[in-house]
């Protein structure tokens, strides 16, 4: 067996001293330090990633809050506002509805006062024109002409049987 | 059956260059091109695939990553928190197992990890290196390793030649487990080749087929050896640690 034949065992051993020294030093100064830092930086990068998700989480969080708060309070402003405009349409149509209400009864009663106005200017006429046909009467059939102040006379005397 | 067509011949070293240093002969041979290929090729993957230092990974750096976290884990799993200190030594001692037994799999290249002297040596690095340690963390009470607290006491002057053969024999069977495992399979590999020459007509398909079957198995107990004397290596870095 080539192995234990003992020519070569100071060579195989030489230079396996020198070939794993210069590796185990290579890899111990070289070649681990690298990817020590690579793995060293991704995991920094991963925390920090990690660290900012959390505090956008909890930015986004209060923002959400303030929303909600001011979802909250718009309602209950909205609210206010509505109640305020039925109070206020509630009122000005009361008022409306009362002056309204004024205007007409002031209506009716001028109408009625205008009617009344009327009613006794067409008494008076009435009056007048009885005076006047009376007067016509009288003069056509006695030739009496009867002075104004008489007619009137008998016929404020006479005036319930007219009617 | 002739030298030349032995089994064995693949184990064979021959010099690339004779170089004799104060009597020692230390020619450089196709064993220490294969260790200088193996250096090569971890040295240059490691380096060139993080180059980028890219955060997000290549395909390739992400290979190195793994290798670089696979014996991380494997270290803080069985050293803990002390093991730190050891890993580039346990991960080059990974690494240049595992592409030593790699680049013998590859077809007319040397496996210097089927050669005893080798594993041996690489062996005994540790052994030292894990005595020198039990020492410089527990003194002269590194001893009571030997002693199995628990056990009745006349059983003691038979359990403690038994630990301290065991722990002896960790180099013996730390070296000879990969140099046995590269060099069976390498000659059983060997041999079916011999049979795909040697057999009549189309029949050489069937130990060809085995081979390339064969093959597989090899790189996976190439992986494997490998595996497991970074494995024990970490256990018996423990062991200097904890006594018991």
């Amino acid at each position: 067996m080539p192995q234990l034949n003992p020519e070569f065992f100071v060579s195989q051993l030489f230079w396996l001293a020198v070939f794993f020294t210069f590796l185990f030093v290579f890899l111990w100064r070289v070649s681990l330090p690298r990817i020590d830092t690579v793995l060293e930086k991704r995991q920094n990068k991963i925390d920090d990633n990690l660290s900012s998700a959390k505090e956008l989480q909890e930015q986004a969080m209060e923002i959400e809050k303030k929303i909600n708060n001011q979802i909250n309070k718009a309602k209950l402003e909205t609210d206010e506002k509505i109640k305020e405009t039925i109070n206020t349409l509630q009122k000005d149509v009361s008022s409306q509805l009362s002056s309204l209400d004024k205007d007409l009864e002031k209506k009716v009663s001028d109408a009625e006062k205008e009617i009344l106005k009327s009613k006794d200017d067409q008494m008076k006429n009435i009056n007048n024109e009885i005076a006047n046909i009376t007067k016509l009467t009288v003069g056509k059939i006695t030739d009496i002409e009867l002075s104004d102040n008489e007619l009137n006379k008998v016929i404020v005397t006479n005036k319930g049987s007219f009617n | 059956m002739a030298a030349k067509d032995s089994p064995l011949k693949q184990f064979e070293i021959d010099p690339i260059s004779n170089i004799e240093f104060g009597g020692y002969n230390i020619s450089f041979t196709n064993s220490s091109f294969a260790m200088m290929i193996t250096v090569l090729v971890i040295t240059l993957f490691l380096t060139l695939t993080v180059n980028t230092r890219s955060i997000i990974p290549s395909r390739m750096q992400l290979i190195s990553e793994l290798m670089y976290n696979f014996i991380a884990q494997l270290l803080s799993d069985t050293v803990g928190d002390n093991g730190k200190r050891y890993f580039p030594f346990v991960f080059s001692l990974f690494m240049f197992v595992l592409i030593g037994n790699m680049v013998g799999m590859i077809p007319y290249q040397f496996t210097f990890t089927s050669h005893i002297i080798v594993t041996f040596a690489l062996a005994a690095v540790v052994f030292i290196g894990v005595t020198i340690l039990g020492f410089i963390n527990h003194g002269i009470k590194f001893f009571t390793f030997f002693y199995i607290p628990g056990v009745p006491f006349y059983m003691h002057p038979l359990l403690i030649p038994i630990e301290v053969i065991s722990y002896l024999s960790r180099p013996i069977s730390l070296s000879v487990r990969l140099f046995a495992n590269m060099l069976a399979g390498h000659t059983l590999l060997k041999v079916f080749a011999g049979f795909v020459v040697s057999m009549p007509f189309f029949t050489g398909v069937f130990p060809l087929a085995f081979i390339v079957a064969l093959t597989g198995l090899e790189i996976l107990i190439a992986f494997l050896q490998a595996y497991v004397f970074a494995i024990l290596t970490c256990l018996y870095i423990n062991d200097a640690y904890h006594l018991h």
